[in-house]
């Protein structure tokens, strides 16, 4: 073809051991791609395919209104000139006009090097359109193959960012990297599945086939696209024994939010600061965001990664309408030399800023402890709950009582006998609970509403939710 | 993180399923189970009880 097919970020075969099994990658038509989004037999393309190196179209998803563009692999490798990026900016254009869900299929090596600067420009236009469109309609991107410097910046400004079995993200690829760095690295090690679903937080799924991308983005959209309505009394849900006897012992939050859920949602970043849970699904009917510690992860502690993580969702959930379930258990904010140079304050800020900015309507619900700064953070009444819930028996307090007694009372403690010493502790910790401590004096402060019986968690929760205010933030959705 | 191998459960050679208990570290005041990922059988322990592990220390190795 022309000297611009040096361009191509990849090759069509994938690195060893990554080759998804046969029939899982869709064809390079896109055409196809997108036929295969769409609910059979809705997709209008929106403008004639006149070889430009993309193609968006209008159509059903579940029923819903929805835009797609896809890059066509086919031409130059998928990259970006001056027609493809308009056709890209006017698919946007029309999602934002019909308020719908915007979904892009990308497989793209960036900019065209034969159109020089003018596609620089070209490109900087869809990062305009995108940022614009922000927080008005849902935004997901799904990454069927490699996915370079302005093809893995399109996607990384959208809400959602969905990569498949040979997608790849980078903003160089394995050449350039070598020969500036003098790193030997392959495409998947660069920007495949393991650094971005661990490591980088790009991916907030990855899939090892196109046709599981492909029935992920359907589902979100659907969910962003239809939100339906909180039901006020759904059907009970059965919580007993999710949690462990000892209250010391961490445990699996996953079977807990599956439960609040009507059926299992969709988690976005599952292991990237898995330590907090972001999970969107349906409650009476209705979407809702989870936002959950997760005991068995760093004890449920917040750092500066999973703070970030779910400062993000909170202020995605809040730019689309999407009420907000919180459930807490955290021991507080991981210490450490490491967290505190990595900017846990700085970081751990932007989700005291989410949830304070938050209008849609939140319930916060401890299922067992909400100590310290984290205790603020996970959607206290400070912030503005909605309303807050507890589980009988559970805790919220700067911290636990044996440790406070232990800094209150240190001097004491110092001169005790160290055969007393237990004792003393245990009764100076049943003072402090006493005292300042306990769940009791949480509801007579009112930052804590009611203590619920487990089994009529999904019901209280619901209940709160479809009583408060419909509201939604008006503010664009950042990548954080 | 750092964190003190509080009790050993599972011993070198027994059979595991995904989801069965290696070893209980307690950090943070909190007992954290480290679990199979896999089935397999435990080949080696590479901890102790009373151990302190760093994050990316080898705890078992599963055959």
């Amino acid at each position: 073809m022309t000297a611009t097919d040096n361009h191509r970020a990849a090759p069509a075969t994938p690195a060893a051991g990554a080759t998804p099994a046969a029939g899982a990658t869709l064809p390079r038509d896109p055409v196809i791609r997108l036929e295969a989004l769409f609910d059979t037999g809705s997709l209008e393309l929106i403008a004639p395919d006149t070889g430009t190196g993309a193609i968006a179209a209008a159509g059903l998803i579940d029923g819903t209104g929805a835009v797609a563009f896809a890059s066509d692999p086919r031409v130059q490798g998928g990259a970006s000139g001056e027609a493809g990026c308009a056709a890209i900016v006017a698919a946007y254009e029309e999602a934002v006009r019909r308020g719908v869900p915007i979904i892009g299929l990308w497989h793209s090596g960036g900019a065209r090097l034969a159109e020089g600067v003018a596609s620089l420009h070209a490109v900087g236009t869809i990062f305009a359109a995108m940022t614009r469109a922000s927080g008005l309609v849902p935004q997901i991107s799904v990454v069927l193959g490699p996915a370079a410097g302005g093809a893995a910046y399109g996607p990384a400004l959208t809400d959602i960012v969905i990569l498949s079995g040979l997608g790849r993200i980078f903003v160089t690829g394995p050449d350039v990297v070598r020969s500036v760095t003098g790193e030997d690295v392959d495409m998947a090690r660069l920007g495949g599945h393991e650094p971005h679903s661990r490591r980088s937080g790009v991916a907030s799924i990855v899939t090892d086939t196109d046709t599981e991308a492909i029935a992920q983005a359907r589902r979100l959209a659907a969910l962003l696209g239809d939100h339906g309505k909180v039901a006020d009394d759904p059907r009970g849900a059965d919580f007993s024994g999710l949690l462990p006897a000892s209250p010391r012992r961490a445990y699996d939050m996953h079977p807990v939010i599956d439960r609040v859920l009507d059926a299992p949602g969709v988690e976005l970043f599952p292991k990237w600061a898995p330590n907090v849970v972001t999970t969107l699904g349906r409650l009476g009917g209705g979407t809702v965001g989870v936002v959950a510690n997760n005991p068995l992860r760093l004890g449920g502690c917040l750092d500066a990664t999973s703070a970030e993580k779910a400062a993000r969702f909170v202020r995605m959930c809040d730019a689309f309408g999407i009420p907000l379930v919180v459930l807490v258990d955290t021991p507080g904010y991981l210490p450490g030399v490491g967290q505190e140079w990595d900017g846990v304050v700085r970081r751990g800020a932007k989700l005291l800023h989410a949830f304070a900015e938050c209008v849609v309507p939140r319930v916060t619900l401890v299922t067992r402890k909400a100590y310290g700064g984290a205790y603020i953070a996970m959607n206290s009444r400070s912030l503005g709950a909605t309303r807050v819930l507890a589980w009988p028996g559970a805790e919220v307090a700067v911290m636990g009582a044996v440790a406070a007694i232990r800094i209150l009372h240190r001097r004491t403690l110092a001169a005790t006998e160290p055969e007393k010493l237990h004792d003393t502790e245990t009764a100076l910790a049943a003072e402090h609970e006493r005292t300042v401590g306990g769940l009791q004096r949480a509801l007579d402060l009112g930052v804590i509403d009611e203590i619920i019986d487990p089994a009529q968690t999904r019901q209280a929760i619901a209940h709160a939710i479809a009583a408060a205010p419909q509201a939604r933030g008006a503010h664009r959705n950042i990548p954080l | 993180m750092v964190a003190n191998v509080w009790k050993v459960v599972a011993a070198e050679g027994q059979q595991l399923e995904a989801g069965d208990t290696l070893v209980i570290l307690e950090s943070m005041k909190m007992e954290i189970p480290v679990l199979a990922e896999e089935a397999g059988t435990l080949s080696k322990l590479h901890v102790a009880e009373g151990d302190v592990v760093q994050e990316g220390d080898l705890i078992a190795v599963l055959g």
